[in-house]
């Protein structure tokens, strides 16, 4: 057994030990997680992007424009003295801008109206049978948006197609939930195999 | 009973259970489903040596649940003689893509460089995917490894979205939904994914509109995979130990409602 | 000031990047190449800003005396990578991919791991049938547990069936319509960022 299994080992332990209760062996090893993670996107950061994107580019391949964007990163360090700390929002200004325009036409075409067009089917066959899914599907999304309608009381009508709204939306979390719990199970295993395998070679 | 039954009887119980699950070695039959079988024929059905890039969208956390999706599709991918270009919009996906492609790669006598590529990290997920949209290399110049992206022949010919055949998000998370919604609706590129099962119910809508063409969805994903690769491994592994979790939660929720009833009644009989 | 030009600033980035989604002329492709550049560093630069505020944290709490040792470590395991390295480089057979790979994945993963326990006691202590909803919800999850378990089809042939039938249609529908009022919800904040009328990025002071 290499040192890095035994090591992967015992931190798997130490970190099942909170299972018990909250102990300084499970505080050690999440502080070591902590760090040794903003270590590591540190590394990745710097290698992947600054390195690549700014800093070889602009002083090795003499591209003047990226002066641009490393001004504006710098600024972002602003925020650590109190005269300079309302120039970080400057690139932040560039990054939520950039972001919300990008968005606009992702949000209004994906989301929004291929969802609504795919929404929009026949009811009933050719052979004149009204088609159950189509119609499930239908009354699904009209009344779950009928309970995310809360301009109005939910009264009457609009009330009614809320509440059915409603039980579309326990089968959705109920259905949720099943795979959440397996999805959560399936990462248990996984690290029991680890343990039982590699670990303690109790099994194959 | 909830004051007589301490959470650590019910942790104790699950681990147990899966210790011996685990232990049996056992391994149980999982009928194929449609979906699984929709994302082994799109990538069976692309001709020798089409250009995939595999997008490993997930944390170190969910590893335990990636590992053998990504390993089943890899594998396929690889047997297929698919040209393979990893990549990752989350910084721990990177490390773990790399290995898992340099892992499947071997077992099928892959050579890096030549057979397959990975260039590694970009940040700002939106920003990447809508870049690599305008210029792949461009967004990545350099590999993983610190490679020139023209240097290297896997990469030959591939400049946008519009040189590979599809994406594949490798996902624990929503990031799958910024390749739809940025990838797809804006430069048309197809795709597939293979995601945890937590997800699986936040992506049905994209696969019923058909902005995702195909997904599969966990271990059981996994193990069905597998079974349609003839390739055994985490997924059918993991099979029996699922299922007796399965049964457990059922139990512990009939128990606990069991319970509630019944101090219900002995309430209002009182 | 400095607000009323960083608000000129977010508007001016934000019309450009909605515009250039409608032009395929080259000027247009340049600056839409040009921006998610810009923007990919700076965002670089502000989880580096991150770094280096929980450096400055752990390094005031440290001489402050609390949890002394964990934040020592946590430091160590910050400092280590990154020395490793520059050091060892990042690919194949790394110190650095070495130390992700031992320490880090394995503790990552348990901790998510730790889940499945607490999953398991709340399904035993909080899930109880009190209403109609809530067995609507409990029906479901069984009926998705059994039938992505190995035993869901040989119990009833029907079960995979009646589970795919939930997921893909009533399950389905309710999604998709919390994804059309999420895509409207987002549609208008980001109208509203671009516009001004929303500032809460902006913080506090002057």
């Amino acid at each position: 057994m290499d040192i890095g299994t035994v090591i992967a080992g015992v931190l798997t332990l130490a970190v099942l030990s909170f299972l018990y209760r909250d102990n300084p062996v499970y505080k050690m090893a999440e502080s070591l997680l902590i760090g040794v993670s903003i270590g590591y996107t540190l590394v990745v950061i710097w290698s992947s992007t600054l390195v690549d994107l700014l800093l070889r580019p602009l002083f090795l391949d003499g591209m003047l424009p990226l002066i641009i964007p490393l001004v504006l990163g710098l600024l972002m360090f602003g925020r650590f003295h109190r005269t300079t700390s309302s120039l970080s929002r400057l690139p932040i200004a560039v990054m939520i801008g950039s972001g919300a325009g990008v968005a606009i036409p992702a949000m209004l075409d994906a989301r929004t109206l291929k969802q609504l067009s795919a929404t929009v089917m026949p009811v009933v066959t050719a052979s004149g049978i009204p088609d159950l899914s189509a119609i499930v599907i239908i009354c699904g999304v009209v009344t779950t948006l009928c309970y995310f309608y809360f301009s109005r009381e939910h009264k009457g009508a609009l009330g009614s197609a809320a509440t059915v709204g409603t039980w579309f939306l326990m089968v959705f979390f109920g259905t949720t939930f099943g795979y959440t719990v397996m999805s959560r199970m399936s990462t248990f295993i996984g690290r029991m195999e680890f343990l039982l395998t590699e670990f303690l070679h109790i099994a194959n | 009973m909830n004051r007589v039954v301490s959470r650590h009887w019910i942790f104790l119980g699950l681990f147990v259970l899966v210790a011996l699950a685990m232990g049996s070695g056992i391994r149980l039959d999982t009928p194929v489903s449609d979906r699984t079988a929709e994302l082994y024929d799109f990538i069976e059905s692309l001709p020798e040596g089409s250009v995939l890039l595999v997008s490993f969208d997930h944390e170190a956390s969910s590893l335990p649940e990636i590992r053998p999706i990504g390993q089943a599709l890899l594998r396929h991918a690889f047997r297929k003689n698919h040209r393979l270009i990893g990549m990752a919009l989350l910084a721990e996906g990177t490390a773990i893509g790399y290995r898992l492609m340099q892992q499947a790669a071997a077992e099928y006598g892959k050579e890096y460089g030549k057979d397959y590529a990975y260039l590694g990290f970009k940040p700002q997920y939106i920003a990447a995917i809508l870049s690599m949209g305008e210029s792949i290399p461009a967004t990545f110049p350099k590999d993983y490894l610190g490679r020139p992206y023209e240097s290297l022949k896997a990469l030959d010919g591939v400049a946008t979205y519009a040189d590979v055949a599809g994406v594949l998000s490798i996902a624990d998370g929503s990031l799958t939904t910024h390749w739809m919604e940025y990838g797809r609706a804006r430069y048309g590129v197809r795709v597939v994914s293979g995601v945890t099962a937590a997800m699986v119910t936040t992506y049905d809508p994209y696969l019923a509109s058909g902005q995702m063409y195909a997904m599969m969805g966990g271990l059981r994903g996994a193990a069905e995979y597998e079974d349609l690769i003839a390739r055994p491994g985490g997924g059918k592994r993991g099979m029996l130990a699922q299922t007796a979790t399965h049964l457990y939660v059922i139990v512990l929720i009939g128990l606990g409602n069991l319970s509630y009833f019944l101090a219900r009644r002995k309430k209002e009989t009182s | 000031m400095n607000r009323r030009v960083a608000l000129v600033i977010c508007f001016g980035f934000g019309v450009v990047m909605f515009a250039q989604y409608f032009s395929q002329h080259p000027l247009a492709r340049g600056v839409n190449q040009a921006v998610l550049e810009y923007w990919q560093i700076i965002f670089a630069f502000a989880l580096l800003l991150g770094v280096v505020s929980f450096f400055q944290n752990n390094v005031r709490q440290i001489r402050h005396g609390s949890d002394r040792p964990y934040r020592i470590v946590s430091l160590i395991g910050l400092l280590a990578m990154p020395v490793v390295a520059v050091i060892g480089r990042i690919g194949a057979g790394s110190p650095f991919l070495w130390i992700f790979e031992n320490v880090q994945a394995p503790m990552q993963s348990t901790v998510f791991a730790l889940l499945a326990f607490f999953v398991a006691s709340a399904s035993f202590r909080g899930f109880r049938a009190r209403s109609v909803p809530a067995a609507i919800l409990l029906g479901a999850a069984i009926l998705i547990l059994l039938s992505r378990s190995a035993i869901g089809g040989p119990l009833s042939g029907w079960l995979p069936d009646a589970a795919d039938w939930i997921r893909h249609q009533p399950s389905m529908a309710a999604r998709r319509a919390i994804l059309i009022g999420i895509g409207l919800g987002s549609l208008t904040t980001s109208l509203r960022v671009i516009v001004g009328i929303e500032r809460t990025w902006l913080g506090g002071g002057k």
